[in-house]
């Protein structure tokens, strides 16, 4: 039996294993928000994975470096599953995630639709943030990140058509001036 | 003088790869390795692990060559920004250029060698340069 490859269908992962002091607390914190950002699914208290990508593996090792230079340990390791379930399980966590992270956005586009005017365009710019910062930490995309993005396509139209509609009596003085219809 | 880095060079590597040539080292002649073991003797390795220049705190390897090499230029520091956006994405800075700067290297980096990439950030930085310059000097976006 091959005990050294891995099965077939899975995809190599980027994990950072790593041991900070317990005080001070601020690189601690600065790590936790990091791991936010980047979307990490915790394997264990102290060992995080990402999918591996040029980008996600050199993310975990800035942070290895950081945990180092605070006075800590750190490791950057590339794996893969020992099984398919094993990686359908984390795909299935880190998905769980990001749905839910989506489905608040999806909460507080609903909530906007109210909106009119500045607020309204206001609105728009804040959620279509939120929507990549999400989007950027998704590496397993589900359906809820095209159906938002649609919304929020279809809210800037709206604002947009709302913008012409203000600005119509313009366009009535130039049709009245003779501009061809 | 020799440098090295890690190859498949993205947004911070270019832009210190541009940063040496134009303002430390014109003479710079620049090594791609796989890992940092590879970097031959001699040559000055950057954003790595345990490289000379590299990620500092919170700073990516452009504001630590800036920093070290004692360069106040106000327009490197506002690419530098960029850079750090694009590269550390922590929202440090406002800097809505960084997502399309990266596009526009990841794009470079996916589709021609290092060496290519190389040569055509050089005149996208320099672009880049003359353009904050410009905009500093008039106190609004230059055009």
């Amino acid at each position: 039996m091959d005990l050294t490859s891995p099965p077939p269908e899975t995809h190599p992962w980027v994990l950072l294993s790593y041991h900070l002091p317990r005080e001070p607390s601020a690189p601690r914190i600065a790590l936790w928000r990091r791991f936010k950002v980047l979307g990490v699914v915790r394997l264990q208290t102290n060992l995080v994975a990402l999918p591996a990508e040029a980008k996600t593996r050199e993310q975990l090792e800035w942070l290895a470096e950081q945990v180092v230079h605070n006075g800590g340990e750190a490791g950057v390791w590339l794996a893969t599953a020992g099984s398919q379930r094993q990686e359908q399980d984390l795909v299935a966590s880190m998905t769980a995630d990001r749905v839910a992270e989506y489905r608040t956005l999806a909460e507080a586009v609903v909530q906007a639709q109210p909106l009119i005017g500045t607020a309204r365009t206001t609105a728009i710019k804040k959620l279509r943030r939120e929507w990549r910062d999400i989007s950027r930490r998704d590496y397993f995309p589900p359906p809820a990140k095209e159906v938002i993005s649609r919304l929020l396509d279809e809210m800037a139209r709206s604002a947009l058509d709302g913008a012409v509609g203000a600005g119509d009596i313009v366009g009535v003085a130039t049709d009245a001036a003779g501009a061809p219809s | 003088m020799k440098w090295a880095t890690r190859e498949h060079m993205h947004i911070d590597r270019a832009a210190c790869a541009w940063l040496v040539t134009r303002f430390i080292d014109a003479d710079a002649q620049f090594i791609f390795v796989a890992d940092p073991t590879h970097v031959p003797k001699g040559a000055t390795a950057f954003d790595m692990r345990g490289a000379e220049y590299s990620h500092v705190g919170s700073d990516c390897t452009f504001e630590t060559i800036l920093r070290r090499h004692e360069l106040a230029d106000p327009v490197l520091w506002k690419i530098a920004q960029i850079v750090h956006e694009a590269d550390i994405e922590d929202g440090r800075f406002d800097a809505p250029e960084a997502p399309g700067l990266d596009a526009v290297l990841r794009g470079l980096s996916l589709t021609g060698t290092d060496e290519q990439t190389l040569a055509v950030s050089k005149p996208i930085f320099d672009g880049l340069y003359e353009f904050y310059r410009r905009s500093l000097l008039h106190g609004r976006e230059a055009s």
